[in-house]
């Protein structure tokens, strides 16, 4: 119902800034509000924020969902609903951007302040092509040619690395890649040269690999262009990649600002701490992996007046009584340049949030039948439209979601499954789960064959296989009670009565730590994590043998992430429930994983015991993927395995390696041509990678490779 | 034994229906307090249900039969004796507009909802079964779609003849493929949501999904929908009216007032102006209301 | 491209086929037997049946489906019950004088329809989006027949400037005395300009708050530019095919508009082959009504697909 304030006439704004003397920062925002003012009240997504950018510099601005991160990134563009009220100040070079003039702001935008989006599909409009898009920004802000701002446009393309930059800006956006899209919208960032550059979550939404080599870009052009960067994300490994320095935000406050290295070492807010608890850490020598800690409760709500107190109090760990009494001081620099929201900050340390229990990974047992066993699954979607509706040879060639897949799940163990998007690992999971129909292969649930579609399985087949979905909002029926779908679970495969069903599936929320309360809720009442929980219990509530969790806390915040995952692992280790846990996020993953499977292309590339699979050798795709993983470490030298080209559509069948053609290690005619064999780890008969190098060689190059980059590190 | 702990507790079939009816009833409450959240709701609504109210008891408020003459009264003006003055037979106008409301506002909203039934059911079931016969089904709506639906009308009641269940059924018929289409889609797009692959994987029969899971969602979609398509009927069925097809003579019907009076403009506009006047604000009405509840879908929504 | 064509020209072909065939069930189980309806009750056995035997009536119904569609193909669509003329003649100057009055509405009021949609979006909530909000919320909402009454007393009968009915005189052309063509055209369009109006100024409001159109914005280019290059090409995809849909619409206010006004058209025709129950020149009106439309929906989803880049080259 908002309506976007597209001349820039500027929202009421207080005027009380006095003019500026001396140097001035490149931007400096004091005090910035932004309320949005609705139908049904207040949204104040931003209450208070400070900091300032310099010239050179990569400020990332970190926070979880809502927290009114991207708001801040609008509010300096000047672009908000006209329902929006700015309060504070935006000083850009001195001259405070909140009392500018409309046609001032025009003159601005695209010139000197450039803004690069999330989900570059959608910024580009779909019916001009993308170097006309572009030319467009030249053509308003300087005078030039058609001729000279074609090639201006050529050498932009070529400096973000596009691939033919003298004819791709003759292409659609459609007819290009996740990753090319984004790299034209940077060029088109940067085709004047601006002075400040707003990221707002640039590499969200793109796949791992490609999100790697974005960040190889934005971190050379930091150091090119004289510009300064805001950088917004929710992903604290990106950040800790990219910025200089870091602010973290919290229910639309800057709760602490500092230098990276400072901030990830050393947090002065609770908050802070508590987020870089949350994210899943590498694992241990021993192979023991940190019992994850998470922050209880939920954000304070954006539609929750102002109050005279610290916003953060309700879950603090260490809280005081002060702390509910006044709102502490915006600058308590536990040391210089190192401002926290905090009255304690001297206290904030990572045990605050609990010390870590280690959790040990299963062991596989030897012998018996496997919970669940795949073979030779085949999963092929378009066979069936033809060319004339009904008749003749099929319309298109079909997608070939997944090619020849075998792997087993060990009762009570669980199976990670990663891949980047159009690997084929959800489709593996739908067609376990029986809501696609497998073209051919078997499934054995116990030995037993399962029916391709969920329908034709026994009532006792169903109740043992459980399924998790990504969006937490859709996997509840917005029309019906919560308790809706627990008590028609209990009842379909427990057979109990109405009323024992109901206790039964209070007990459940409990479980999950809602309370029989949320019984007669509505979902859109509940957060993104307590969704998530919900549909958790309904999966437990069969009491399944195996739950597959399809991306089952891509879509949550970190804090909330790290609720979900514990109640996974904490479900396991009392009902010995198996998983099979499909994600992108390695972190996750190597957290959660007894075994690790990596697909590609709709093939598995390698399969095997975790630490196996996290250790050399690896397949090259598993290579280049964990590489190319951001790692919430400011330290930590980021590899240099990055992959060119795009995930392939499917339609073509392969002729050699899957992975051939963005293959870092491809050794030329064989790999192109000849399907590679799977080859067993001589170390540990269950790890198994499809490669045509041998894989005592693999280990050495990799092994090699490692050694490299740790010298690097330390000089 | 987990059998008859089912049987036990499974409800008789008919309080089963009588809990969907509720159910359906509270869904179709809450769209329209949705509605009335907005301008255009608010003053849809209340003109509405003026005008569903005046076709339940206009009859009874009638001053006069509305077919009964007064021939010494031809052409009458406005008067405190003639509301509105009289016809060419002496007929009361304001009678006759009365009691033409009764019949356009039940046959457009008898013709609606047969509609909205018949396409549902479309809808709902090809969406939710997919594949080939879906595919016929939906290429058939789509040639019955391609016919212009006044002529598609016209051939109907050619054929079956005038009268108020015929026109009805026509209604009926014209509207179906489009609500199946409106419905198709949105089933395609719930099928495709989690808590529907939830429900098959628990193992729920398809009727239950379709019915339980899948229709109260559509509901935002099938209310806008209704009310856009009742505003058609009514303009179909005076339409109809207008053209000598709808409600037969004597009784009065808005399309065919306006027909006859128009050799009469001249003496006495009113014998026009006034069912046109009638079915024009209860259009206006429906299609504020029908806005309304398109602009509810935009709004945040609270319990 | 051109699988695409051949793909839809078929479609339309078994469409109409399908079409025929409806048309030709719905009136042939259509009681009362169309020799008695000619000659009257009073007719004698003899003379029905030698009339049966000459309009082929006793002849099974495929053969005689064949005959009319087989005539339909070569363009001659049978003789009218009624008239006794040809139908093919009949239709002749009538699909003329239509299209005078469709053409009207389609290439004058639906250009300035959109224009008035782009300029009510990009002024959203103001004023003037207000006022013609509300008119066009009212003009979808008049039923043709209302605004053509009202028109007539308005100019004709009050102020005396246009005739209140539109008849041509046989063999004249309406140009001729284009005063008639003003109320039928002015009734005719009220809603499909209407409608044409709230699709264009919907599909620029949701043009407007897409990501592409900020990116736009934020790249300083001046609003002109943003409105022209981005909105406007982006809005009017989808309004052209809500356009196309709406041509049925405009047919069938084209049946109410003709029989309002008097005017000779097909619509005119068509009411009078039904009042007589002349069924070959309703069955052959249907059809080429239903081929209008079939065809019109063809152009525009042609215009569509050259439009949008998307489909043109995927």
């Amino acid at each position: 119902m908002t309506t976007i304030n597209l001349n820039g006439a500027a929202p009421s704004v207080d005027e009380s800034h006095v003019e500026e003397t001396g140097h001035a920062p490149l931007l400096e925002v004091r005090d910035l509000s932004v309320t949005f003012h609705t139908p049904r009240g207040s949204v104040r997504a931003v209450r208070h924020a400070s900091f300032t950018v310099h010239r050179g510099e990569v400020l990332g601005l970190v926070g979880e969902s809502g927290c009114g991160k991207s708001t801040v990134a609008f509010a300096t563009m000047r672009y908000l609903p006209t329902t929006a009220e700015v309060g504070g100040e935006i000083r850009f070079e001195g001259r405070d951007l909140n009392s500018m003039s409309s046609a001032e702001l025009q003159s601005i935008r695209g010139d000197r302040i450039a803004m690069v989006y999330q989900d570059p599909g959608s910024a580009l409009n779909p019916s001009i092509r993308v170097g006309l898009q572009i030319e467009e920004v030249l053509h308003a802000h300087r005078s030039m040619s058609r001729q000279e701002a074609q090639e201006r446009v050529a050498e932009l393309f070529e400096s973000v690395g596009l691939p033919n930059p003298a004819r791709i800006g003759q292409r659609y956006p459609h007819e290009l890649s996740g990753g090319q899209q984004q790299r034209v919208v940077i060029a088109m960032a940067l085709a004047c040269e601006p002075d400040l550059l707003l990221m707002d979550e640039p590499t969200t939404g793109l796949d791992v690999t490609t999100e790697a080599t974005i960040l190889d870009l934005i971190s050379e052009l930091k150091d090119r262009v004289n510009a300064g960067i805001i950088f917004v994300s929710h992903n604290l490994g990106v950040i800790a990649r990219v910025a200089d320095r870091v602010a973290v935000m919290y229910a639309g406050q800057v709760i602490e600002e500092a230098p990276v290295r400072d901030l990830f070492s050393n947090p002065s807010h609770p908050y802070t701490a508590g987020l870089l608890s949350c994210v899943p850490a590498p694992v241990t020598g021993d192979g023991a992996v940190p019992l994850l800690r998470n922050i209880p409760g939920s954000v304070y709500p954006a539609s929750a007046p102002n109050v005279d107190a610290c916003l953060f109090a309700d879950r603090c760990p260490i809280v005081q009584d002060i702390c509910r009494e006044q709102a502490p001081p915006e600058i308590v620099g536990a040391s210089e340049g190192h401002p926290a929201r905090c009255f304690f900050p001297e206290r904030v340390n990572a045990s605050i949030w609990g010390d870590p229990e280690p959790r040990r990974r299963r062991r596989r047992e030897v012998g018996g039948t496997p919970l669940l066993s795949v073979d030779a699954l085949h999963q092929y979607y378009g066979t069936d439209r033809k060319k004339f509706i009904f008749f003749g040879p099929p319309a298109r060639r079909p997608v070939r979601a997944n090619v020849d897949v075998d792997f087993e799940i060990g009762a009570g163990r669980t199976l990670g499954i990663v891949g980047e998007s159009g690997s084929g690992k959800s489709t593996a999971a739908r067609s376990i789960a029986g809501l696609e129909r497998r073209t051919s292969g078997e499934v054995l649930l116990e030995g037993e064959p399962l029916a391709r579609d969920v329908a034709d399985r026994t009532d006792d087949q169903r109740a043992k296989i459980r399924m998790v979905f990504q969006n937490p909002a859709a996997s509840l029926n917005p029309q019906l009670p919560i308790g809706h779908a627990l008590v028609r679970s209990i009842r379909q495969a427990r057979g109990l009565g109405r009323r024992e069903a109901r206790r039964n599936a209070r007990a459940l929320l409990d479980a999950v730590g809602l309370g029989g309360e949320y019984m007669e809720r509505r979902p859109r009442e509940l957060s993104g994590g307590q969704q998530q929980r919900v549909a958790l219990a309904a999966a437990f509530a069969a009491d399944p043998d195996l739950v597959i969790a399809d991306e089952a806390v891509s879509a949550l915040d970190v804090s909330v992430q790290a609720q979900v995952l514990n109640l996974i692992t904490a479900r396991q280790q009392r009902e010995g429930t198996a998983f099979m846990f499909i994600t992108h996020d390695l972190g996750v993953v190597r957290y959660i994983s007894d075994d690790i499977l990596v697909m590609y292309g709709g093939y598995v590339v390698e399969t095997g015991p975790a630490e196996t699979v996290l250790a050399p050798p690896w397949s090259p795709y598993t290579e280049a993927l964990l590489s190319a993983a951001p790692i919430p470490d400011p330290d930590a030298e980021p590899s240099r395995i990055r992959l060119e080209g795009a995930v392939p559509t499917l339609r073509q069948p392969f002729k050699g390696c899957p992975f051939a053609d963005r293959c870092p290690r491809n050794l030329g005619d064989l790999c192109d041509n000849t399907p590679p064999p799977m080859r067993v780890d001589p170390a540990n008969e269950h790890h198994k990678i499809l490669c045509h190098i041998p894989l005592e060689e693999l280990a050495i190059e990799q092994r090699k490779a490692i050694e490299t980059r740790e010298k690097l590190v330390r000089r | 034994m987990a059998t008859a702990t089912i049987d036990q507790n499974q409800p008789s079939p008919l309080s089963e229906a009588a809990r969907t009816g509720r159910r359906f009833l509270r869904s179709i409450r809450r769209e329209l307090r949705y509605a009335m959240a907005t301008t255009s709701g608010r003053i849809g609504l209340p003109l509405v249900t003026f005008y569903i109210l005046l076709a339940l008891v206009g009859p009874w408020l009638a001053p006069y039969s509305p077919t009964e003459f007064h021939l010494a009264d031809r052409f009458a003006g406005p008067s405190t004796t003639y509301f509105l003055g009289t016809d060419e037979f002496g007929r009361d106008i304001f009678s006759r507009v009365l009691s033409g409301a009764t019949s356009i506002i039940g046959v457009s909203v008898a013709g609606t909802v047969l509609g909205l039934l018949l396409g549902t059911l479309v809808g709902l079931t090809m969406g939710y079964v997919g594949g080939k016969v879906d595919e016929i089904v939906m290429r058939l709506m789509d040639g019955l779609m391609s016919f212009p639906s006044l002529l598609l009308a016209l051939l109907v009641l050619t054929t079956l003849g005038s009268s108020h269940i015929n026109i009805v059924i026509t209604i009926g018929v014209v509207f179906m493929p489009s609500v199946a289409r409106v419905l198709r889609s949105a089933t395609l797009s719930i099928k495709t949501m989690e808590f529907v692959q939830s429900a098959r994987i628990r193992g729920e029969p398809a009727l239950y999904i379709v019915f339980r899971e899948i229709l109260p969602n559509t509901m935002p979609v099938l209310t806008v929908e209704a009310s856009v398509r009742l505003s058609y009927a009514i303009l179909l069925a005076s339409s109809l009216g207008f053209l000598g097809l709808g409600v037969q003579p004597p009784s009065s019907d808005w399309g065919l007032m306006i027909s006859e009076g128009r050799s009469h403009i001249a003496d006495s506009p009113l014998i026009v102006l006034s069912p046109a006047f009638a079915v024009s604000t209860l259009v206006i009405g429906v299609n504020l209301l029908a806005e309304g509840l398109r602009e509810a879908r935009e709004l945040p929504k609270e319990d | 491209m051109a699988r695409f064509l051949v793909l839809r020209l078929g479609l339309i072909v078994l469409t109409l086929f399908v079409i025929s065939l409806a048309i030709f069930a719905v009136t042939e189980v259509l009681p009362g037997d169309v020799a008695t309806q000619i000659l009257g009750q009073g007719a004698t056995p003899e003379n029905v049946a030698t009339l049966r035997e000459r309009l082929g009536l006793n002849d099974p119904w495929p053969v005689r489906y064949l005959g009319w569609v087989g005539g339909a193909i070569r363009g001659d669509l049978g003789e009218s019950l009624v008239q006794r003329l040809p139908i093919t003649e009949m239709v002749g100057p009538r699909l003329f004088n239509s299209m005078i009055l469709a053409s009207f509405t389609f290439f004058v009021a639906i250009p300035i329809a959109v224009a008035v949609g782009i300029w009510a979006g990009v002024h959203r909530n103001s004023f003037g989006d207000r006022v013609a909000s509300m008119t066009s919320l009212a003009a979808i909402s008049l039923p043709e027949f209302v605004t053509g009454v009202v028109l007539i007393i308005i100019f004709s009968t009050t102020l005396g400037w246009l005739p209140s009915s539109s008849l041509v005189e046989p063999g004249t052309n309406p140009l001729t005395r284009p005063q008639i063509l003003v109320l039928p055209a002015l009734t005719l369009t009220g809603v499909m300009f209407a409608y044409v109006m709230r699709m264009a100024r919907a599909n620029v409001i949701e043009v407007l708050e897409t990501n592409y159109v900020r990116s736009a914005v934020l790249k300083g280019i001046p609003m002109r530019s943003v409105i022209w290059r981005h909105v406007v090409p982006n809005a009017m995809l989808p309004t052209i095919s809500v356009i196309s849909l709406n041509v049925g619409w405009l047919l069938g206010g084209l049946i109410v508009v003709e029989n309002v006004f008097s005017y000779p058209g097909l619509g005119r025709l068509l009411l009078t082959s039904i009042q007589t129950r002349d069924m070959p020149l309703l069955q052959s009106l249907s059809l080429l009504i239903a081929a209008v439309y079939a065809i019109s929906n063809l152009l525009a989803d042609l215009t569509y697909t050259w439009l949008n880049p998307r489909i043109r080259f995927a």
